[in-house]
């Protein structure tokens, strides 16, 4: 088990090392750069003070240095610092940490309470009008815009009731039940789209288990429908449900740089896409690792979660 | 004329085994998967909207016009008019195009990338197959949106740059696929006869086993359109995608749409509802497709 | 004892009638104490360093932090020399025939840190503007350098006295002080730290600033004002959905709205929505305008660019692009809401301005002449920035172009690559917004029409002008220099290098418990916030 673990965790670190040399190129690669962005600010152009920035900035280096410097930096716990705000990079993002990962929680809890429970019934009562009803519901959610979700929430209830949740970040400290209003919608949004994948496998892996020759066994057996569904089904279609719902964390945060945007909410998912359009460079790179991290991490969790879920899977062979 | 040593009726065997036609098979898909055929309904409508946009539109999609600022939806304006006058129909129908076009290019792009990576990868095996696999996931390490965001953000905004910046997410995902697909037959006896035969490995993958791949191929790449055509969707939104004039469902949301809401609400209503009906006529097609292809993953 | 008594309420009366007299007949008598929540439409770009950024989303919520020297009346909507008020001067004085301007300073003014205020910051601050040799600071970006290229020396003769030294005279130079964008910076401090946080003389101190999402101000206790501000705290809540800004305003979450942020439509639906919301129609100093590469062909044809200017019709772009929220005029902000517009008659005889058939029927005809005609058509890119606002005004350009002939495809390009794009003059014709820090003819002139100058995108440059130009700047005379002027905005418009489209409207939303926050017309210039109270 260690080994695999180790193993897991040195193919992590090789996946971390190309993905920054990926990221690293593909923003220099963009056109303009901060410099560019600081004098449209100003709203005019001057070579020598250009010049004099990119030398402060230490963006006129050859690119490969900069990598290596960056990589340095990384390995003795510095971040480096902001090419917009002059201040060390992990000063900024330390505080959106807590706020996107609270909203990926919630929202991971949220489509787990949604999805897990509309899977099973729809599996139960499959084929009839209740289950079509259902996939469609899910469906519907895998379709719909996360944003235009967001988007309508907000105006509706500014049209309706003429209020919307609070738009700047409330901490649970100051207020804990504003704070969870304000958390509540983009979590049910979010929570939404990725509950319909979850009950789309909840509803397959439950299907197939329940055509199971041991499930016909004990329901010969005399136990009733109902327990043996629960008891012996649920334990066996759960893991490829935990597999899916590790890799929906992942992929959570994709949804949330839209829903972050229209709820005003300070994470870094919406950082990030201020950050790219600034082309703070430090900013995004060690915020793309920063999500990369979380992506491995989570994966690998998932696969131990599998391992120890199912008696037959075991990993360090 | 041969005898007939069976004593049955040739012609109602002959009939009986004569593979059904195109309409059959289709007429059978409806009524089996009836949701599958919603679905492809949808793509279907979707599709000839975006090819006849010229044809079906009422206005110029891009040309303003004061007096109707904000029109509400009726004879004139089918769907209303946004704050400069252009009417949302002509928008949507055209935005079909932009959508369907960077949306299936993105799709096919990466998925045949992705697909001949996988067949090569899996079929070849060992080193080269690690290597892959590792570069894979470098790709697939990030959410699609935010690996789409970087590369829009680096190419700048066109068509073709949207394009290529929505399919390079979706290239590690059609590999991995692909890839599986192919683990699975490399091991099938007829390939092993292949081999034995001493045919070339080229023409063994491409020949044995890339039709095989097409039931998984085309499953994922219903999937993936959907996908595509949401991701293109938000970076419009964020103001990352297809730029103007070509109008965009995605695009049609942002700015002033939202601010104008509260007056015109059919501005945030009907962009976003064509948007949701394409990926959900997309994914309906997609699980019916899967489920008649894959027979393994029936029910899912 | 009798008499005493009668003779002290005889006094209490009098000066119960003095005071009625004297206190301005507003209904209410401002209340102490507060909040306000401000709307800010972006990101502040480069902290509070005003003197190193051109932009509201900068100056805006700066603007508390910091004293000017003078300032327009923050509680009169007119920026004209009159509504000229002292901040860190008390006096001034121009001296020598307008060639030196005095300053005589208050003396109990204090840096939020506690620092004593003296003339030391003034000539720090404007000599490094100006860049002066001897500058003691030194700015990273400067981009209004040239508003003081005419100031030969700065002197700080005793801590509370200054003398801006110029090389001619320039009557202009005392408005351009009073721009939101030439507030004083303090000597003891490093320029650079103004990117992240604040130490000014205002009004209130800067108390933190969460990026992305907010600015605190609390209320500066040793305001040289005394009794202000009234307000105890700021808040500038950083919002970039535009949606979720309007919804947060209407829902009362903000309570004020971003200068240059509402237009018509949205004001006529906030209002709508919320009747008690106090709308103000305000001009913004903010133009839409044409630039053309005068140095390459087509546009280096003088003819084809007034048919350029021809080719669009005035009133119908203000319709169509801005459903009526912008108003037509020439180079300089029209009248009422600038001083220096043109008479009404001069500007209806400027292309664009007359009937659309006949403006559109001359444009083609001049298009004529230069050789271009619906068989030999003339095929160009417009160039705009990608954003809502640029797009939609080059969207309507090119079907106005379309109509004579012109046929423009639209090319976006983004913000980090429009200046220098523009700049190096890698366009033809491009479609621009441009804001003016004060509504002073030197200030547009020499920026935008100055042969050389880096923001002159057209690269136009015409001795004839630049003999204006300085002309009408050392002017001493009023009525003179308007004539001036007026001639100056003639000549341009013919010379059509840079054509002005229309000046932008902005309606200013508050609700109604803000009390006394008066735009001005000039987004610039306002919301100094000392003046403002709330009524609870």
């Amino acid at each position: 088990m260690k080994t695999y673990i180790a193993q897991r965790l040195g193919i992590g670190l090789l996946t971390l090392l190309g993905m920054s040399i990926v990221i690293f190129g593909m923003l220099r690669l963009a056109p303009g750069d901060i410099v560019d962005i600081l004098f449209s600010t100003g709203g005019y152009v001057n070579p020598s003070e250009r010049a004099a920035i990119e030398k402060e900035l230490g963006l006129d280096r050859p690119v490969w240095v900069q990598y290596v410097e960056w990589l340095r930096q990384i390995v003795t716990g510095d971040l480096g610092k902001s090419y917009r705000y002059d201040l060390p990079a992990w000063e900024i993002i330390r505080p959106l940490i807590p706020v996107t990962l609270e909203l990926a929680v919630l929202s991971l809890i949220v489509s787990v309470v949604l999805g897990v429970p509309l899977g099973v019934i729809s599996a139960v009562r499959q084929d009839t009008g209740l289950d079509y009803v259902l996939r469609v519901f899910s469906l519907a959610g895998l379709s719909m815009p996360s944003f235009w979700l967001g988007m309508v929430i907000i105006l509706s209830l500014v049209a309706w009731f003429g209020w919307i949740p609070p738009v700047t970040y409330v901490s649970p400290r100051e207020n804990f039940l504003l704070h969870c209003v304000q958390f509540a919608l983009p979590s049910l949004a979010v929570g939404y789209r990725s509950s319909a994948l979850i009950m789309r496998i909840t509803r397959s892996s439950l299907l197939e288990v329940m055509r199971e020759d041991y499930i016909r066994t004990a329901r010969a057996k005399g136990q009733s429908g109902r327990i043996v569904i629960w008891r012996h089904a649920l334990k066996n279609a759960i893991l490829p449900v935990v597999t899916v719902i590790g890799i929906e964390f992942a992929f959570l945060i994709g949804g949330l740089v839209v829903t972050e945007t229209v709820f005003n909410l300070p994470g870094l998912a919406r950082f990030l896409v201020e950050a790219i359009l600034w082309r703070d460079y430090p900013i995004v790179q060690n915020l793309v690792m920063f999500i990369a991290i979380v992506v491995i991490l989570s994966n690998l969790f998932v696969d131990m979660l599998y391992g120890f879920l199912d008696p037959r899977v075991r990993y360090g062979h | 004329m041969a005898t007939r040593p069976l004593g049955v009726e040739v012609p109602a065997v002959a009939m009986a085994l004569r593979r059904p036609g195109a309409w059959t098979v289709l007429a059978r898909f409806c009524r089996k998967k009836p949701l599958g055929a919603i679905g492809g309904f949808l793509m279907l409508v979707i599709l000839f909207t975006a090819v006849f946009a010229n044809q079906l539109q009422t206005h110029d999609p891009i040309a303003t016009d004061a007096g109707q600022s904000l029109a509400r939806p009726g004879a004139d304006h089918w769907l209303g008019s946004d704050h400069l006058g252009r009417d949302i129909y002509s928008r949507i129908v055209h935005g079909a195009r932009v959508s369907l076009i960077v949306g299936l290019a993105s799709t096919l792009l990466g998925s045949v990338l992705g697909g001949i990576i996988g067949l090569l990868s899996g079929y070849v095996g060992g080193k080269t197959d690690l290597i892959t696999q590792r570069v894979m996931d470098i790709l697939q390490g990030l959410p699609l949106l935010v690996l789409a965001l970087v590369m829009s953000a680096a190419l700048g905004p066109s068509i073709p740059n949207v394009v290529i910046a929505i399919s390079i997410p979706i290239i590690p995902r059609a590999a991995r696929v692909i890839r599986a697909s192919v683990l699975s037959i490399r091991e099938m006896q007829y390939v092993e006869a292949a081999r034995a035969v001493g045919l070339r490995h080229l023409r063994i993958a491409f020949r044995h086993i890339l039709p095989n791949t097409i039931g998984p191929f085309i499953v994922l790449c219903t999937a993936q359109l959907g996908s595509a055509i949401l991701v293109e969707a938000a970076l419009s939104f964020l103001g990352l995608g297809v730029p103007e004039p070509y109008p965009s469902w995605g695009r049609m949301l942002s700015v002033s749409a939202a601010e104008y809401a509260q007056k015109a609400p059919w501005l945030v209503l009907f962009p976003g509802l064509a948007i949701s009906l394409a990926v959900f006529g997309s994914n309906l097609l997609g699980d019916a497709l899967r489920d008649t292809l894959d027979p393994r993953l029936r029910g899912a | 004892m009798e008499r005493s008594r009668i003779f002290a309420v005889a006094v209490s009366l009098c000066l119960g009638v003095v005071v009625a007299s004297v206190t301005p007949s507003s209904a209410q008598a401002p209340k102490n104490g507060g909040h306000l929540n401000l709307m800010q439409r972006e990101e502040l770009s480069q902290g509070f360093a005003i003197h190193e950024t051109s932009t509201i989303a900068t100056s805006f919520p700066s603007l508390p932090c910091f004293n000017n020297l003078v300032v327009f009346d923050q509680t009169k909507r007119a920026e004209t020399v009159d509504n000229l008020v002292g901040e860190l001067a008390e006096k001034w004085s121009w001296q020598d025939n307008y060639r030196n301007l005095v300053f005589f300073l208050r003396k109990d003014v204090k840096w939020h840190d506690g620092q004593p205020f003296t003339s030391k910051d003034v000539k720090f601050t404007f000599d490094m503007v100006r860049e002066a040799p001897e500058a003691a600071g030194k700015l990273r970006l400067n981009p209004r350098k040239d508003w003081y290229t005419n100031v030969e020396k700065i002197e700080a003769p005793d801590p509370y006295t200054v003398v801006f030294h110029l090389k001619r005279p320039q009557p202009g130079l005392l408005v351009m002080l009073a721009s939101g964008y030439s507030p004083v910076y303090a000597a003891h401090v490093n320029p650079a730290t103004y990117r992240t946080g604040c130490i000014g003389t205002g009004p209130f101190k800067l108390k933190e600033w969460r990026k992305g999402e907010f600015v605190d101000y609390v209320k500066n206790p040793d305001y040289f004002m005394k009794g202000r501000p009234y307000l105890d705290s700021l808040r500038y809540v950083i919002i970039k959905e535009r949606g979720t800004r309007t919804a947060a305003l209407q829902a009362g979450q903000l309570d004020v709205s971003f200068p240059g942020e509402t237009t018509k439509t949205a004001a006529e639906q906030l209002k709508k929505a919320v009747p008690g919301l106090v709308i103000t129609p305000v001009a913004q100093a903010v133009s839409d305008n044409i630039i053309m590469n005068t140095k390459k062909p087509p546009f280096d044809n003088p003819k084809v660019r007034l048919a350029v200017s021809y080719a669009i019709d005035r009133r119908a772009l203000i319709s169509a692009v801005h459903q009526g929220g912008a108003v037509p005029g020439a180079s300089q902000q029209p009248k009422p809401y600038g001083v220096w517009g043109l008479l009404e008659k001069d500007l209806l005889a400027l292309p664009g301005y007359g009937k659309p058939a006949d403006m559109k029927a001359q444009a083609k005809k001049l298009l004529a002449e230069a050789g271009i005609t619906p068989q030999n058509p003339l095929r160009v890119e417009m160039a705009t920035r990608a954003i809502a606002m640029y797009v939609d005004l080059a969207s309507f350009v090119i079907n106005e172009l379309k109509q004579v002939g012109i046929e423009a495809t639209l090319k976006q390009v983004e913000t980090a690559q429009w200046h220098p794009m523009a700049t190096r003059g890698e366009y033809q014709i491009g479609a621009n917004l441009t804001g003016l820090g004060v509504d002073e003819p030197d200030a547009n002139y020499y920026e935008n029409y100055a042969c050389g100058s880096p923001r002159n995108y057209s690269q136009y440059c015409s001795e004839e002008v630049m003999k204006m130009i300085e002309q009408q700047s050392q002017e001493l005379n009023a009525q003179k220099r308007f004539a001036l002027v007026a001639t100056l905005q003639k000549k341009v418009e013919a010379e059509s290098a840079r054509p002005l489209l229309d000046w932008r409207l902005d309606y200013f939303t508050v609700w109604p418990h803000v009390k006394n926050l008066v735009p001005h017309d000039n987004i610039y210039n306002f919301g100094r916030m000392a003046d403002v109270w709330r009524d609870k």
